[in-house]
């Protein structure tokens, strides 16, 4: 009897756990970033060579986009995660991502783009009113985003109306 | 030919005017348990001895010996299940009280080796001949006593079973949908009967939890934003359902830490920052007093 006991106990003392690693944000964040390559396009000289996404500020995407550069591509240029440590460190790139933690250099940001074609993803409310492209929102629970057709076109980038179909709000 | 015939007289003679229990019995007393079960057999196809209990009895007596002896490592032995069934028509039959206090006793101890093969079984590959045995010890406990509460055993049972079932063979490998679907009715089952069962709602809450973060962990990056927008549908449906699990598990202060861990990953993946970043700071807060 004291032997069942000891199997009765050990199996109920194990216990399910939970995924490790599996950062649902993150994940979602970085498959709307491959469908905005698909739905924007960008002018001829930014078709030849890398796609690059630049990142400023922190945030475990740049880890999910880096993962994903190792698989995919945008066309047929390969995909290139480029972290830039501050904002004056900013160059050529096809999207920055400015993370939430950086969202008061956007000024700067957009300063600094002027002469390229680069679309500006941002995650905090009212950015898309202060030069984002596109900023990521939270609605019911959902990952949603805004999307900002001046702050895109001013750059020569081409929106799909797809992309302006699925966004949730679009100015 | 003679002395044949005067040795099988011999044998035989004195079974004259006997019916098969009585000889069954005497093989029975004289531990022949094969001749015993031979004529108790016989004796249970007889039409007037099949119809009284005392019969029965017998059948589940010289049965449960046969098992007792010759069986006992068989744990899906037809000796115990024939016992079994044997006291259970004894019982139907119910003309005399004279044996249910002993059938109670060898029913008692039956569901005993019942329960026990039935724990020994609780392994990937036997958990089927688990299931039966448990339900069998069930079946076999409330015919030896009516009233016996099986709730804390269930209970037990249900989360042993839930909680096998729910381990992966390897490290790496991947407990499939048919598994998962039959830990999620267990614990289901278990909160039926006990609904502050801890480990019911700390279970269930991470299997509801994990079968969203699976689905969204091999996402394929190139999914387009309207099967995004569905498959996220459907997460949220998973984050939401295992929400109140855990939470029961929280204000049951179960595994305080794995607990809070879940509490945060739910919102996380809810999208609910302000209530994940409140969670991890209790987690924090409680792993510093650790």
């Amino acid at each position: 009897m004291k032997k069942i006991a000891i199997i009765l106990v050990s199996l109920l003392i194990l216990n399910s756990g939970f995924k490790i690693g599996v950062d649902t944000n993150s994940k979602m964040k970085a498959i709307f970033i491959m469908n905005f390559t698909k739905l924007i396009e960008w002018p001829q000289p930014y078709r030849e060579g890398n796609f690059i996404v630049g990142f400023v500020g922190d945030s475990p995407l740049y880890s999910e986009l880096t993962r994903m550069s190792k698989t995919k591509k945008v066309a047929n240029q390969s995909l290139q995660i480029k972290k830039f440590n501050s904002v004056k460190d900013i160059n050529k790139c096809h999207i920055l991502y400015v993370s939430q933690n950086k969202s008061e250099d956007i000024n700067s940001v957009v300063k600094r783009l002027k002469p390229h074609s680069t679309l500006i993803i941002t995650e905090k409310i009212g950015l898309v009113d202060k030069g984002a492209g596109i900023n990521f929102i939270i609605k019911n629970n959902r990952q949603k985003f805004e999307l900002n057709k001046k702050n895109v076109e001013k750059y020569k980038l081409k929106i799909s109306s797809n992309l302006e179909a699925l966004a949730f709000t679009v100015k | 030919m003679f002395i044949v015939s005067i040795l099988t007289g011999s044998v035989f003679g004195q079974f004259v005017g006997r019916d098969d229990l009585s000889v069954a019995l005497f093989y029975f007393k004289k531990n022949e348990l094969d001749s015993a079960k031979k004529y108790v057999d016989l004796a249970s196809t007889n039409d007037a001895l099949k119809a009284t209990a005392k019969t029965w009895y017998y059948r589940g007596f010289v049965y449960k010996e046969l098992y007792k002896k010759k069986d006992k490592e068989n744990k899906t032995s037809a000796f115990r299940i024939a016992s079994i069934d044997a006291f259970e028509k004894m019982l139907i039959l119910n003309d005399t009280s004279e044996f249910t206090q002993s059938a109670a006793k060898i029913l008692k101890y039956e569901a005993a080796t019942l329960y026990n093969d039935a724990v020994r079984m609780l392994d990937l590959e036997n958990y089927k001949t688990a299931l039966s045995n448990y339900a069998l010890f069930r079946k076999t406990m409330l015919l030896a006593d009516a009233k016996t509460n099986m709730v804390v055993r269930d209970v037990k049972f249900k989360l042993a079973l839930a909680s096998m079932l729910s381990q992966p063979l390897d490290s790496v490998s991947r407990v499939d949908s048919i598994k998962t679907y039959q830990v999620k009715k267990l614990y289901s089952e278990v909160l039926a009967m006990d609904v502050n069962n801890p480990g019911a709602n700390y279970n269930l809450g991470i299997l509801y939890y994990n079968e969203a973060a699976e689905i969204i962990n091999n996402m394929d990056y190139d999914m387009d934003i309207m099967s995004l927008g569905a498959v996220e549908d459907y997460c949220i449906e998973m984050f939401l359902k295992s929400l109140p699990f855990m939470k029961k598990s929280y204000e049951l202060e179960y595994k305080r830490r794995e607990t809070l861990i879940g509490m945060s990953n739910i919102y996380y993946g809810l999208n609910d920052l302000e209530k994940y970043e409140a969670y991890k700071k209790e987690l924090q807060d409680l792993e510093k007093e650790e």
